[in-house]
């Protein structure tokens, strides 16, 4: 069963939260809505849910409209960013009440196997017979996972279920959800987080929301590699991208994009769509390096901000010439603030935006 | 400014003081501290790390001088300060929330701890003037400090602990939890700008791994009121001393897989995997059961033609734009490997995987042996 949402507005106390949202999901899909906390996306997942309605603009599930039919007769579930399970009930209690829910229709010996089916597959199967408060956070989230996901509904709603977990239990949860969902055979699943890695690593179609508004939509691979737009390209990147701007200098035939002396960019084989003599450009922090890994990287001057160790990798905070850069290090390296260093940027690797409605227009390299 | 040394600190909520240091048993059974040995270098930026409920709020209220130890020494600069208080001490704290005084200016509460202390009006100017200025507060100098913002207020609490010169040193305890996120960066690079500047003995504490290794050159682990290893951010990552280290620094975790060694080989559960006579001769005998460890970028999924390469199979593929996790699996037995975002690879394909030897540590019991 897929969903259609169209131009879906609503205020709160004449606030636009929505504002004309529209999409489309298949059968099937992860769809992930990404954007800053407070931007809309609890609100579209509450009105796709049912559980508000829209000041307007109408929801489908495939060609039904669903737009007044209230939550209890939608077969959705929801995970919330905060563990919601019944305190008094043990684990096993827990799963099975979606399913006692439905009444009589369920046996008890089918109750019995799909909870402990379910258990097993969010690995809480030796915990069944504990309650909540006897288990880990993570364990916690498994379990509202499993309760979400026992009764077969047809859309399951995440709400930034991996945000209150530390970062060890987000790491583990978060391939298990992806495990879990490779599976999916019908409906869809809905995920609303502000991590840019979380929607890059678990969506098939991926949207970004801003004020209210969805600014892109569509497959992940394309967003990824196609943000429309200098406000989707700088968030939708881990950590994020870098951003600045360089006027044009077209010499001798050539066309040149001049971010500093040394960050210089020949873009000659763009000329005939580059006519304006300023762009504001965009590169990822992993195409910047303190090491030139082949001879088409471009050398600059740069003194070390800060080191940041996250993960496995360093994050290189650099200024050169006042520009603050990014350089993303697949190794804990050993640096100082204040260190001189020559760092490289990989030239093929930029996108270029319009330096006034800041909208992508093109690529430099392949990407 | 300070040396710190810990000698042997015991600590159980139920034992004010004991005159021998306890058995390890008795450590084990009811303590919370469990003979705990640690200096910190003058003018050193150290981290504390560990998981909540480790023990690392009781260390900090010993070394500030809130709570003595039932046994065991503090050392300042070589004196013995186990029986003072923290004003003797001269230990600044800097908390989870900002501790400022919200109705006056900014300037009268980096002033404050100068007043107490009877130094005269000319110096007490000069100095909040230089410290406003290193913490890039000097436009706020006459702004009600209610009026600020969080990370605003907590460059503040660090104002006030580095405001007095013979300040010993200065512990941070979890200080960027409560900030907003945008600003946590300007913060954390401000701590860390200080420290070097005025190259203050600073510990800090946290469960974050991000924010230890990020702020300190030194990094001690702490698990149930045990360290188990001190060392720089890049040591503790290449070279963990125990299973745990391997698992909880790094993103993701080093891979730990129960093995034994028999005729040359590591026999693990589902598969078994050549070791070089080289490495053999120097476990020779030494262990018979361990844990293997290799770390995700240490995997090499192109391996097919190495020798001895396990084929597996690609259950799960995370993309992180600049690379892949690959999570294989063969049998029961699951991996994570990280490659290039370039290495092109579907899910259920099958690939050789090989573990370069330099890269591989074996734990037994708990403990690195290789």
């Amino acid at each position: 069963m897929g969903i259609i949402v169209e131009n879906v507005s609503k205020s709160y106390g004449g606030k636009k939260v929505l504002d004309n949202v529209s999409f489309e999901a298949k059968d099937g899909e992860f769809v992930t809505f990404l954007g800053p906390t407070g931007e809309g996306k609890t609100t579209l997942l509450r009105i796709i849910a049912g559980i508000e309605s829209p000041d307007s603009g109408k929801v489908y599930f495939d060609d039904r409209d669903v737009t007044r039919v209230a939550v209890q007769k939608r077969n959705i579930a929801m995970v919330y960013q905060w563990f919601v399970n019944y305190p008094s009930m043990t684990v096993f209690e827990n799963i099975a009440s979606p399913l006692r829910a439905l009444g009589s229709k369920i046996g008890k010996d089918e109750l019995q196997e799909r909870v402990m089916a379910t258990a097993r597959l969010l690995k809480i199967d030796e915990l069944v017979d504990h309650y909540p408060s006897e288990i880990s956070g993570g364990q916690q989230q498994r379990l509202a996972i499993a309760r979400a996901l026992v009764k077969n509904a047809d859309f399951i709603f995440f709400d930034e279920p991996l945000t209150n977990l530390d970062y060890k239990l987000q790491e583990e949860l978060r391939v298990e959800i992806k495990r879990i969902f490779k599976k999916k055979s019908k409906g869809c699943v809905l995920f609303a987080t502000p991590q840019p890695f979380e929607a890059l690593t678990l969506s098939d179609s991926v949207g970004f929301m801003h004020r209210g508004r969805l600014l892109q939509y569509g497959d992940v691979n394309e967003v990824y590699h196609r943000p429309n737009s200098v406000n989707v390209g700088s968030y939708f990147s881990h950590p994020g991208m870098n951003i600045f701007e360089a006027p044009v200098e077209r010499l001798e035939g050539k066309t040149l994009l001049k971010a500093s002396d040394e960050l210089v960019f020949d873009v000659s084989h763009l000329a005939g769509i580059l006519d304006a003599d300023r762009y504001i450009l965009g590169i990822r922090a992993h195409f910047l390096s303190t090491g030139s890994a082949d001879g088409a990287t471009i050398p600059f001057a740069a003194t070390i901000e800060l080191d940041e160790v996250v993960g496995s990798n360093t994050e290189l905070h650099l200024d050169h010439q006042g520009l603050a850069l990014v350089a993303l290090l697949d190794t804990i390296g050993d640096f100082e603030p204040g260190m001189e260093i020559t760092a490289y940027l990989n030239p093929q690797k930029l996108f270029i935006f319009d330096a006034d409605t800041k909208k992508l227009i093109t690529r430099t390299g392949s990407h | 400014m300070s040396k710190i040394e810990l000698v042997n600190i015991c600590h159980a909520y139920d034992v004010t003081s004991c005159s021998n240091l306890p058995d390890k048993q008795v450590l084990e059974d009811d303590y919370v501290i469990k003979d705990m040995n640690l200096s910190w270098e003058d003018g050193s930026a150290n981290a504390l790390l560990g998981p909540s409920g480790c023990g690392k709020t009781t260390i900090l209220n010993i070394i500030s001088g809130l709570l003595t130890p039932s046994y065991g020494k503090i050392l300042l600069d070589g004196r013995d300060v186990t029986r003072q208080g923290p004003e003797e001490r001269r230990i600044a704290q800097i908390f989870q929330f900002p501790v400022v005084y919200d109705t006056i200016s900014v300037y009268a509460n980096l002033a404050f701890p100068l007043k107490n202390a009877g130094m005269k009006k000319r110096f007490i100017r000069d100095r909040v003037e230089e410290i406003a200025d290193i913490l890039d507060l000097s436009h706020l100098l006459s702004t009600s400090s209610g009026k600020i913002t969080q990370a605003e207020k907590q460059k503040v609490s660090l104002g006030r602990g580095i405001v007095r010169e013979d300040t010993a040193a200065i512990l941070l305890d979890e200080p960027l939890t409560v900030i907003d996120p945008k600003e946590k960066y300007i913060l954390r690079r401000k701590l860390k700008e200080v420290q070097k500047k005025l190259a203050i003995t600073m510990i800090y504490v946290t469960h974050d791994q991000h924010e230890a290794l990020t702020f300190a050159d030194s990094v001690s682990v702490n698990r149930a009121g045990e360290i188990i290893q001190t060392g720089s951010p890049a040591e503790l990552h290449a070279e963990p001393a125990d299973p745990f280290i391997g698992y909880f620094i790094g993103s993701p975790g080093m891979n730990l897989l129960d093995c034994s060694l028999k005729d040359q080989r590591f026999v693990f559960r589902d598969f078994t995997y050549p070791i070089s006579a080289e490495m053999a001769k120097k476990l020779n005998g030494t262990i018979d059961r361990c844990s293997f460890g290799i770390r995700p970028e240490f995997i090499n999924p192109a391996g097919a033609d190495q020798a001895g390469a396990v084929t597996m199979e690609v259950d799960i593929i995370e993309r992180l734009g600049a690379y892949k996790i690959l999570t294989l699996s063969r049998g029961d037995t699951r991996l994570q490997s990280r490659v290039p975002d370039s290495f092109s690879v579907e899910e259920g394909d099958s690939v050789a995987v090989s573990f370069p030897e330099e890269h591989v540590k074996l734990f037994a019991n708990e403990r690195r042996v290789y």
